[in-house]
């Protein structure tokens, strides 16, 4: 930094308002990134506010790392500086519910759940289902390309954000895509934001499609032996049914047995066609079967939805082809060493497995492993989450990407002073 | 490099007859499915993607601009050689190389169409999501630069959905891979923002797209109008019942009497408008939704709704739609088809504005389109012969789009910027907002080569570029 924090916290009051900017101890500690602790917390309550805040910063070459509701913070590589967090959460207006163009946008800082709730106020929804939904923001999910479990039936991010707002880092707004869902007008430039993780502008403001709420919403849940779990899931993934999620998640009890589970949305027959074929699989599976509605089907899919993250232990995403999760799962759960097994929770539909680890060197050779059988298989894997110390000396995102070069060309016309959260992202970008 | 040492190179690279210099071997490189055309200098035919980075490597050496092609059924000039260079055709790189349904991909060359994808895997029960009307001619490569969409994209979602990577061949000859087989590679979505980046970021030479599984249930019903808006308003009722249907699209009069006239398949050529309505998934919800359909459609006046009761009927009543943007041509000589986008529950709004502006300029306008999700098709019908008509019609055009604008919607839906709508770019946005994609274009490709004078508010070129409706591709419809 060129200045005193000091004096970069004084310039942000001058931009922001006094009471926006604060270096109190507890809590910029509360806002620490891998034990990195900013040095600024700089509240912005409008999007202007956000151009001004990044072109101080600029000046001042401070390191800006921008903060929704802080629950996906442990994505990433360490950073290499922390001088601002830019927080968002105050950006929170709903902007506009095109009920009849099934469309919504909002502020970047907007909760999942205070969009959920506005939205069900016209029976729409937005499929997304991240952890701690009180907490998280619509701009912390589409920076860091979270995906629910529901994404084979309704898309993930990239399918369902149609416009964005952001400011880069030389404080000019600008715009991509529109409110249509239909637009093919310039560069989609909101692709390359969503899971750029803060490294190329501040993502202000979303405009999702958005989808009916369903007549009915019911899971099934099918409990056995792994193997049984995937022969149905198989099974269930080659059939007519179109469940919105299908899971496998284990082990359950410190036990042998996994969980199939299905989300199940739609025209009351229709839900009841789902369940009843359902049954049948999971009983020519060998699995016990089980139907859950109203507040208990809601929990179970908050508890999926939000799996590994916050925990203590080294939590991965491992994205294989759909046939490899047959080869991986079991790998899982076969407890070759002590504390070398995994906790998961499998994504079948798009072939996305979440796996919880001890937070231990065992657990990060399990890691190890399971990354080698995932590249052999042209899949990918990351950390997620893990504990700064495990994280120092290892590339969260894996080997570098084979177009890094085009990558940091990308990066270099964004943000070529390196203000925008420097180091977390891919080789260190 | 002089051309005559270019075009030796290129020999060498592809072969004699795959390099294209006599203008009566050229002159069908002129024109896409547009109104624009101008002359290439050069046409090259390679044959895979080493030869296409090596056709890169001599043009950007001789340092002239390259233009990706693919079947030429673009709507929007992005094809067209506005300043010169080398059209570089696609169309020998036409190979589906692996069909791999256990985990839902297949890996394809750009120059595959469209429909072979479907065809090659529909006896195991799957198709290829994204269909523009053109499906039959278009290519892979051309729906990847223009981020296709098509009827049953109401569903599915459009091209940039259905593509998981790219191997594409960059301005300095370099082979990439974008993306990958599986979702979500680390780092940035390179994938995500080069579908629909119009050939002027590279050179697609393999993708890897998702395979669908076929569905349960397929019900199309025909819906007929006596009024125009009872029919929109019938679009926008259906989407706030929660119901999204597979496709939903709608014809006014002047195209039902089009269709009539050239490949009549029973539509009432009285009807003020119809709609086609199309619903997929398990039987269930198929029965619950088309039941549905049939009393919003009816609560909003419609006097028939026939339901297909079996596959040759719904072949039937697609074969009207799909026969209409080439029916168009027996009831005038020429016609400029528009792509403007508004959001769904201005549709009432603004077809009544496009009427407006077809009687104040005098000009009848054939409207066939993607109503359920907003993307209008307005043909502008004339006759070329007519001193100053074309003039009328560029203006009519302009005032379509402004009014969509207007309203929240877009100037392109599904055809792209390309030459033909890149003076309306700023209707959208800024300088800022085009600054940033300059940005991402100068990472691409620093030295602007690939296809240059494209979507982007450049002037245009040297003047080379004429109008002319000239010839349809064959096989192309909206």
């Amino acid at each position: 930094m060129k200045i005193s924090p000091d004096a970069l916290a004084a310039a942000l009051a001058r931009e922001t308002g006094p009471d926006a900017v604060s270096a109190d101890p507890a809590l910029v500690d509360r806002h620490s990134v891998d034990r990195q602790v900013p040095k600024v917390l700089c509240q912005v309550f409008a999007a202007e506010e956000v151009g001004a805040v990044l072109r101080v910063c600029a000046e001042a070459g401070a390191a800006v790392l921008p903060w929704g509701g802080g629950t996906l913070m442990s994505l990433g590589n360490i950073p290499k500086r922390v001088d601002v967090v830019l927080k968002l959460d105050r950006l929170a207006r709903l902007v506009e519910h095109d009920d009849a163009n099934l469309t919504a946008t909002a502020e970047a800082g907007i909760t999942a759940a205070a969009f959920r709730n506005l939205l069900a106020e016209r029976r729409q929804f937005l499929p997304v289902d991240p952890s701690r939904p009180t907490e998280a923001t619509l701009g912390g999910i589409a920076a860091a390309n979270i995906n629910g479990p529901r994404r084979p039936l309704y898309g993930g991010m990239r399918d369902l954000v149609i416009g964005m707002k952001m400011v880069l880092a030389t404080g000019e707004q600008v715009k991509a895509g529109g409110k249509v869902v239909k637009n093919v007008a310039g560069y989609d430039l909101a692709k390359l934001f969503i899971g750029s993780l803060g490294t190329l502008g501040v993502i202000t403001e979303l405009t999702f499609r958005v989808s009916p709420l369903p007549e009915v919403a019911a899971s099934f849940v099918a409990t056995g032996a792994p193997q049984r779990c995937l022969d149905f899931a198989k099974a269930i993934s080659n059939s007519a049914l179109l469940p919105s999620a299908l899971v496998i998640a284990g082990p359950e009890n410190n036990g042998d047995a996994s969980r199939a589970v299905a989300w199940i949305e739609g025209f009351e027959e229709a839900v009841a066609r789902h369940l009843r074929d359902l049954t049948a699989a999971a009983e020519r599976a060998g699995l016990d079967p089980g139907v859950l509605r109203d507040a208990p089907h809601d929990s179970l899919w908050q508890e999926l939805g939000g799996f590994g993250w916050g925990s203590n232990g080294i939590l991965c995403r491992l994205t294989v082809p759909i046939e490899t999760i047959e080869t991986l799962v079991p790998q899982l759960t076969s407890e070759s060493a002590p504390g070398r097994r995994a906790q998961y929770v499998c994504h079948y539909g798009t072939g996305v497995v979440w796996a919880l680890m001890e937070p231990t060197t065992a657990g990060l050779e399990l890691y190890g492993e399971l990354a080698a059988v995932v590249r052999q298989y042209r899949g990918h894997s990351i950390i997620v989450s893990a504990p700064a110390a495990l994280k120092q000396n290892l590339d969260v995102w894996g080997e570098p990407p084979t177009t890094l070069a085009l990558m940091r060309r990308i990066k270099q016309q964004f943000d070529p002073d390196g203000i925008l959260s420097p180091g977390r992202f891919v080789n260190r970008l | 490099m002089t051309p005559g040492a270019l075009v030796d190179e290129l020999r060498t690279i592809v072969g004699r007859q795959f390099v294209l210099i006599e203008k009566e071997d050229v002159v069908v490189y002129e024109q896409d499915g547009s109104i624009l055309q101008a002359m290439p200098e050069i046409v090259v035919v390679p044959a895979d993607s080493t030869e296409v980075s090596a056709v890169v490597r001599a043009a950007a050496k001789a340092g002239v601009p390259i233009v990706p092609r693919g079947s030429g059924t673009g709507l929007a000039g992005g094809a067209v050689p506005a300043e010169g260079g080398v059209v570089l055709s696609l169309a020998r790189l036409d190979r589906i190389l692996e069909i791999d349904l256990k985990n839902r991909v297949a890996v394809v060359e750009p120059g595959v169409i469209n429909l072979e994808i479907t065809k090659a895997i529909a006896k195991d029960g799957f198709f290829y999501a994204p269909d523009p009307s053109s499906q039959a001619a278009c290519s892979v490569g051309g729906n990847i630069a223009n981020n296709s969409g098509g009827p049953h994209t109401l569903a599915y979602g459009v091209t940039v959905n259905h593509i998981l990577g790219v191997e594409v061949v960059l301005a300095d000859g370099e082979i990439a891979w974008l993306g990958g087989r599986v979702p979500d590679t680390p780092g940035y979505d390179l994938t995500g923002v080069f579908v629909g980046s119009e050939g002027t970021m590279g050179i697609v030479t393999k993708a890897v797209v998702r395979l669908m599984r076929g569905r349960e249930t397929v019900r199309t019903l025909l819906a007929v109008f006596e009024k125009p808006e009872a029919a929109t308003r019938t679009v926008v009722d259906i989407t706030a019942a929660g119901i999204i249907p597979a496709a939903l699209e709608m014809m006014d009069q002047a195209t039902i009497q089009a269709v009539e006239k050239g490949a009549p398949c029973g539509y009432p050529t009285d009807a003020a408008a119809v709609l086609l309505a199309e619903i997929e998934g398990v039987r269930e919800h198929g029965e619950r939704a088309m039941a549905l359909i049939q009393s919003i459609c009816r609560q909003n006046g419609a006097r028939e709704v026939r339901l297909a009761q079996d596959d040759a009927e719904r072949q039937l009543l697609w074969k009207g739609r799909k026969g209409a943007f080439g029916a168009l041509g027996l009831i005038a000589p020429n016609y400029y088809v528009q792509d403007g986008v508004v959001p769904r529950g201005k549709l009432p709004e603004i077809m009544a504005r496009v009427a407006e502006i077809a009687a104040r300029y005098g000009l009848i306008i054939a409207n066939v389109f993607h109503a359920g999700d907003g993307n209008l098709h307005p043909n502008i019908l004339f006759d070329m012969r007519k001193p100053g008509e074309l003039d009328q019609v560029i203006k009519a055009g302009e005032e379509i789009l402004k009014a969509c604008v207007a309203v929240g919607g877009s100037i392109t839906g599904e055809h792209g910027i390309g030459l033909e709508k890149k003076a309306y770019i700023g209707l959208l946005f800024n300088e800022h907002d085009l600054e940033a994609m300059a940005r991402v274009r100068r990472a691409f490709d620093g030295t602007g080569r690939f296809n240059p004078g494209k979507l982007f508010p450049t002037p245009m070129g040297c003047g080379e570029v004429r109008l002319s409706p000239g010839k349809i591709p064959q096989g192309l419809w909206i």
